[in-house]
Order: structure tokens, then C-alpha cells, then sequence
């Protein structure tokens, strides 16, 4: 027994009352966002640009980087770092929405999915002293 | 903690609410790629074949707050981690484990921005324009978080639940 409907598409009454799903500024402001999302990181990562540091020894937070000491313990700055990401990201995003929609339909969408891709390579780089500690003393 | 929990119970609940969230996330996220990658015909069949035949796009919403309850969470375990965890997994040695952690991180926040282009993609199914996008974006995702389960887990087993 079987049926002919195909179940996994989905129709457009399932997105009536969204508005922002309808909206074109927030399509802008998504596409940047999330196209912009890896370059911003893999940037933010490469400058080490963390808005803010964090030691969780101590539980002491400073704004921008700070670096390990022996008072306060190892320092996190991943947090820092997807902070930046997302306000620069939100901020590109914002401002492309104020752009002439004509100028966004020229760019390609597949950006979405394969800047992540690109950005893996330089994320793998970027912890090259985990990888050459475990290549000497692993 | 505060007296009513050992610390190592404390840590130990949220790990697990980490990981239920994530079980929750990996499912949500496989149903979807499957569905957009090896779209079904029919309703009816096989299991896999019903695996394939969800109503992918009902699972957006639910797939970015659970990516962001996820990250939330998995963010505050992180403090514990940094002290608990890192420092004796450098400590043994176990720099390929560390490394994969800090791999993890990144995936994580690389995955997290694409959240946005994702829910539009997936809130205008009808649009042909965002198929592949659409497709391209899942998949992306379902790799990523497929790929942090498993470091995850890895971790956990290397010096986790209890530790």
C-alpha cells in the first residue's frame, strides 16, 4: 500500500504568518549574515580580535584580549571570538539591508554552504601547535 | 553545588542536558538531510524509506533553537572543561584529542552563522530559487553537527561523565 504525495515539501500555507520569512530585507540580512558569518570568524580567529576575554579560574572577564597569567589561570577567548563574529556579521548584515535589492539578487546563494567548507582548511591551520605537540610528544 | 550537589553531579546534569539536546539536534538534522538529499516519492515503504519522507521543512525552527540551546549549554560547560579536562588531557598528552576539541569549537560557531540562512531557506520551500541553497546549507550542517557528536563523545569517553 502505498501513496503518491510526496511528504518531504512542505506547502506555503506552512509559512503564512511568518513575516519575517516574506520579508525581502530579512532575506538580505540572512544571506549576509550567514555568508559573511565564516569570513568574519576565520578573520576574527586569524587577528585574534575577541570582544572579550574570559578566565575561568578566577571568573575574571576584560574587554579585548588578555592573555594567560599566573594569578588568574588559562584564558578562553572562543567566546570573544563568536561574539565578534556575530555583531561584525549583524552589522554587514544591517547595512546590506539598505542596499538596492537588485544588487543582492546578484549574489549567488550556494556562498551560504560552501564559505564553511573553505573556512575548515584554515580552522584545521589555525591549530597547527595541537597538531605539532602531538606529532613530537603524542 | 551550594551544598544540595557535588560539583561533579552538577557538571555531570548539564553534560547530559548538552547531550540529550544533541541527540534531539543529530536527529532533527539527519532526518532533513536525508529528506533533501534523497527526497521519497512515496509516503509509504520501507523504513528508510519513511526516514526519507518527513516533512523536512517543519524541522527548521526546532533544528536552530536546539542548535542554539545546544551551543548555550555546551558554552558553559566549557569553563569546566578548560580547567578540568584541558589541563589534564595536555597534562597525559593527549594533544590529538585537545586539538579535536578546539576543532569542535570552531565548527560550532561556523555552523551557528549559518542559522539565519538556513530558516529563510527552509520558511520558503516553494521558492525553486533556494532549492539548492537550501540543500547545499543542510547538508553543510548535518556534516557539522554529525561531526561535533562525535568529538564529543570521543571526549566524554577520553575523560567526561564523572571525571
Amino acid at each position: 500500500m502505498s501513496t503518491t504525495a510526496t511528504t518531504n515539501r512542505i506547502s506555503p500555507a506552512t509559512t503564512a504568518g511568518s513575516s519575517l520569512a516574506t520579508s525581502s530585507k530579512f532575506k538580505t540580512f540572512a544571506t549576509i549574515f550567514s555568508i559573511s558569518g565564516p569570513l568574519v570568524y576565520c578573520l576574527t580567529v586569524y587577528l585574534n580580535w575577541p570582544v572579550f576575554t574570559y578566565w575561568p579560574a578566577t571568573g575574571r572577564l576584560a574587554w579585548g584580549f588578555g592573555a594567560a597569567s599566573t594569578s588568574d589561570g588559562p584564558n578562553m577567548t572562543w567566546y570573544g571570538w563568536t561574539l565578534t563574529t556575530i555583531l561584525i556579521s549583524a552589522g554587514l548584515g544591517l547595512m546590506a539591508m539598505m542596499l538596492p535589492e537588485r544588487m543582492m539578487r546578484k549574489l549567488p546563494l550556494a556562498l551560504v554552504w560552501i564559505l564553511p567548507i573553505l573556512a575548515i582548511p584554515f580552522v584545521i591551520y589555525s591549530l597547527m601547535f595541537w597538531w605539532r605537540l602531538a606529532f613530537r610528544l603524542g | 553545588m551550594n551544598g544540595l550537589i557535588s560539583s561533579n553531579a552538577f557538571w555531570t546534569i548539564w553534560l547530559f542536558i548538552h547531550l540529550i539536546l544533541a541527540v534531539g539536534l543529530l536527529g532533527a538534522l539527519t532526518h532533513q538531510a536525508m529528506a533533501v538529499a534523497l527526497p521519497a516519492r512515496k509516503a509509504a515503504g520501507g523504513i528508510m524509506t519513511r526516514y526519507r519522507a518527513v516533512p523536512a521543512a517543519g524541522y527548521a525552527t526546532a533544528v536552530c533553537v536546539l542548535w542554539v540551546l545546544t551551543f548555550l549549554v555546551g558554552s558553559y560547560i566549557y569553563t569546566s572543561y578548560r580547567i578540568n579536562i584541558r589541563i589534564p588531557l595536555e597534562q597525559g598528552h593527549y594533544f590529538k584529542t585537545g586539538g579535536f576539541f578546539d576543532f569542535k569549537e570552531h565548527v560550532a560557531t561556523l555552523g551557528l552563522v549559518l542559522l539565519p540562512a538556513y530558516w529563510f531557506f527552509w520558511k520558503n520551500p516553494q521558492n525553486p530559487e533556494y532549492d539548492n541553497a537550501r540543500k547545499g546549507v543542510t547538508l553543510v550542517l548535518a556534516v557539522m553537527c554529525w561531526f561535533l557528536f562525535i568529538v564529543g563523545h570521543v571526549l566524554n569517553n577520553t575523560r567526561g561523565f564523572g571525571a
